[in-house]
């Protein structure tokens, strides 16, 4: 591990490409970009975030994980997944709400301290998706706890991912 | 040998590689057990099927798999309507033990002799005697409300209870603290080590058996592409096999190039982000960076070719939607630039005297009791189970490459991180062999409409281990009964003996060297 701190420190600091095949529209670049700054007028630098699977299949929860990779790195804008409910801003929810974790979700919500902002990520999230139907599912988030934020995809990439909280951040900056 | 047991079955069906024998209730114990104990064979998967528009009896099925010979012997016992019960296996075969309670909590098939009286499904507020998957089950809207909120208990569930001087409980979850899924942990510490811990799961039971049959099998595809999300691909591929074999059709030589390439390539990105991950339970940042770094390339690479990172909407009923051979020369050298970024990444993590010394010794799975739960996978191999679907019941092209299931003895969880090396190097050479050559046919072959009451196996070997579905039509060719068995439900068992005197602070590592799906255990 020495040797790749000093790798580090002797070469070129070159900042790390979004590797080749990365599709991104110049609109969407851009977006990017303003992130800081909405995030600093809304949430004064940082959105924290707590992330509850409620009943996802865990495609969602590795994209938001992807987030923090060296290539995405999320936390360069100040948005950062916590550990625990009481240290976040926003709670963003994947799965369909199983029957069995609506409970949890609810209490994980409520730990969250006001103003929280509740995104729904993922298709499941949004409307039960492919699960619509089942016994063992509410069909959404919304009906367990309010949504303020809806990122389709199964699972959504991770651009999409922040696309949807760029919006999330929009809409409240147009309510201010 | 086996002609006792032939003999003994009161009717035989050979379809394909799989052998029906179906069996009077004295002998059902008897025919598993001397499968079990005299052949050396592994219990595949165990499961009930409400058959009573057949021949108004339920079955319960056992599927079993002896080494050297790509076959399955599955044992049927019809259970009758009037007397819901048959005689447990577990107390042989303990890898029966979940598949029991299983059935028991969705057929209300109550296994005699079972030692956990327990519901291993459905937690608390569900109401009791209320069985899914009877044909003839409805929930009330109270009792699915009541459910929901999760407050009434309505059969309480006794964790187990462990005491002595200096013991202390710690509950975890299901809410982790990391972007994870959900699941319930209860520790019996003494000081910071282990002394027991009981997993209580399925929070993320989801009713995906019984959505399958309300669905129909072509829209079954993209469900089952949503069991794990991460083994998507696997899943997939085994509906489909299952389906296609019930359907009495062969995929083209084409299709099967394609979805052997991609079953090794969802190995390779999950076993290198695996390792990766494995950095993040000793906090150690680089070697951890390192490996998103090339499973984001893989994943990458997987958008490009097949359209979706999780590679979903490849498979369908009769092949494969796109052709990925087109996209040869990006595999080949995203494939090269990842192989040597990938070594270099071994090097970097081997070379760590800090982090190596937190893998070795750490959570040991003994071979006696990978055995004897019926492991599966990368937890098996690494154990010294000498398994893997690829090799013993050959399907695709895998019979005509060239690889052996790589074993270590010790069981630690650095063996469970150098299996999944040696793995990933051997799925890139497969990969490279697999692109050498050119392959005939179309993409799809015809569909055909599944004949009445037919049934068959699907498997492959996801990146966790195996995975089984069977599916069997109903008198319309709908589904009656699909039954998936996702590796994760194999091995959660086991996790429980791997951290048993280990300190908490190392459970999260023990956790990520089996890398368990939460979703594909709970369906």
């Amino acid at each position: 591990m020495l040797k790749e701190i000093l790798k580090n420190i002797i070469r070129r600091k070159s900042v790390v490409p979004f590797p080749q095949g990365f599709r991104v529209s110049p609109e969407e670049a851009s977006k990017v970009t303003d992130l800081q700054e909405k995030i600093d007028a809304v949430f004064g630098r940082s959105l924290r975030i707590r992330q509850v699977d409620a009943g996802s299949c865990n495609a969602c929860e590795w994209e938001c994980t992807a987030l923090t990779n060296p290539v995405y790195d999320i936390q360069r804008f100040g948005i950062d997944f916590v550990a625990s409910p009481r240290h976040a801003d926003a709670v963003l929810v994947t799965g369909p709400v199983s029957r069995q974790m609506e409970l949890a979700l609810k209490k994980t919500y409520l730990a969250t301290p006001e103003p929280r902002l509740v995104i729904a990520c993922g298709d499941c999230a949004v409307d039960g998706g492919v699960y619509k139907g089942s016994y063992a599912v509410t069909e959404g988030v919304a009906n367990v706890v309010p949504v303020d934020c809806y990122i389709p995809g199964c699972p959504p990439s991770p651009m999409a991912i922040i696309s949807g909280i760029i919006q999330l951040l929009e809409k409240l900056t147009h309510l201010r | 040998m086996m002609e006792g047991i032939l003999r003994k079955a009161k009717r035989t069906a050979e379809q394909g590689n799989e052998v029906y024998l179906e069996v009077a209730r004295e002998d059902f114990k008897k025919s598993c057990v001397f499968l079990y104990e005299k052949k050396r064979a592994f219990l595949r998967l165990m499961f009930a099927a409400d058959e009573r528009e057949t021949g108004g009896e339920f079955k319960i099925y056992s599927v079993f798999s002896v080494p050297g010979k790509d076959r399955f012997y599955i044992v049927v016992l019809p259970v009758e309507e009037g007397s819901p019960t048959f005689p447990s296996i577990t107390s042989s075969i303990p890898a029966a033990h979940w598949y029991e309670r299983e059935i028991r909590d969705m057929f209300g098939l109550v296994p005699e002799g079972h030692p956990d009286p327990r519901r291993l499904i459905f937690h608390d507020s569900f109401p009791a005697d209320s069985h899914p998957l009877r044909k003839d089950w409805s929930l009330s809207g109270m009792d699915k409300k009541e459910w929901g909120e999760g407050t009434a208990g309505k059969v309480p569930y006794r964790f187990m209870e462990v005491e002595g001087e200096g013991i202390y409980e710690i509950p975890v979850g299901p809410v982790h603290a990391g972007i994870i899924e959900p699941g319930h942990f209860r520790f019996s510490a003494v000081g910071e080590t282990i002394f027991f811990l009981e997993p209580r799961l399925f929070y993320t039971h989801k009713g995906t058996e019984k959505h399958f049959e309300k669905i129909g099998f072509p829209e079954g595809v993209r469900l089952s592409e949503r069991v794990s999300g991460t083994s998507s691909f696997s899943h997939s591929a085994a509906y489909c096999m299952a389906v296609e074999k019930a359907m009495g059709i062969e995929i083209s030589e084409n299709a099967k190039a394609a979805r052997t390439l991609l079953l090794e390539f969802e190995r390779l990105y999950n076993h290198i982000g695996d390792i990766g991950n494995m950095c993040a339970g000793t906090g150690f940042a680089v070697g951890y960076a390192k490996g998103a770094l090339v499973k984001e390339e893989l994943m990458q690479l997987n958008e490009r070719i097949t359209g979706h990172r999780y590679l979903r909407g490849m498979n369908v009923i009769g092949g494969v939607s796109k052709d990925i051979f087109r996209h040869r020369d990006d595999i080949l050298s995203t494939a090269e630039r990842a192989t040597r970024e990938y070594k270099e990444m071994m090097k970097l993590i081997l070379g760590t005297v800090s982090h190596v010394e937190r893998l070795e010794n750490t959570g040991i799975l003994s071979r006696e009791i990978a055995l004897k739960l019926g492991v599966t996978g990368v937890a098996a191999r690494a154990s010294g189970v000498n398994d893997d679907i690829r090799k013993s019941h050959p399907h695709l092209l895998y019979d005509k490459l060239l690889f052996e299931p790589h074993t270590m003895a010790k069981g630690d969880v650095f063996a469970r991180m150098m299996i999944r090396a040696e793995e990933a190097e051997c799925s890139l050479s497969m990969i490279d062999a697999l692109l050498e050559s050119n392959y005939r046919g179309d993409l799809t072959v015809g569909v055909r409409a599944i004949p009445p009451y037919a049934s068959a196996l699907g498997y492959a070997e996801t990146p966790r281990g195996s995975v089984f579905y069977w599916v069997m039509s109903d008198k319309e060719g709908r589904p009656l009964r699909v039954k998936l068995r996702s590796p994760s439900f194999c091995n959660w068992p086991a996790v429980p003996f791997a951290v048993h005197g280990n300190i908490v602070p190392d459970f999260p590592l023990c956790n990520k060297s089996f890398n368990l799906s939460y979703s594909g255990c709970d369906m």
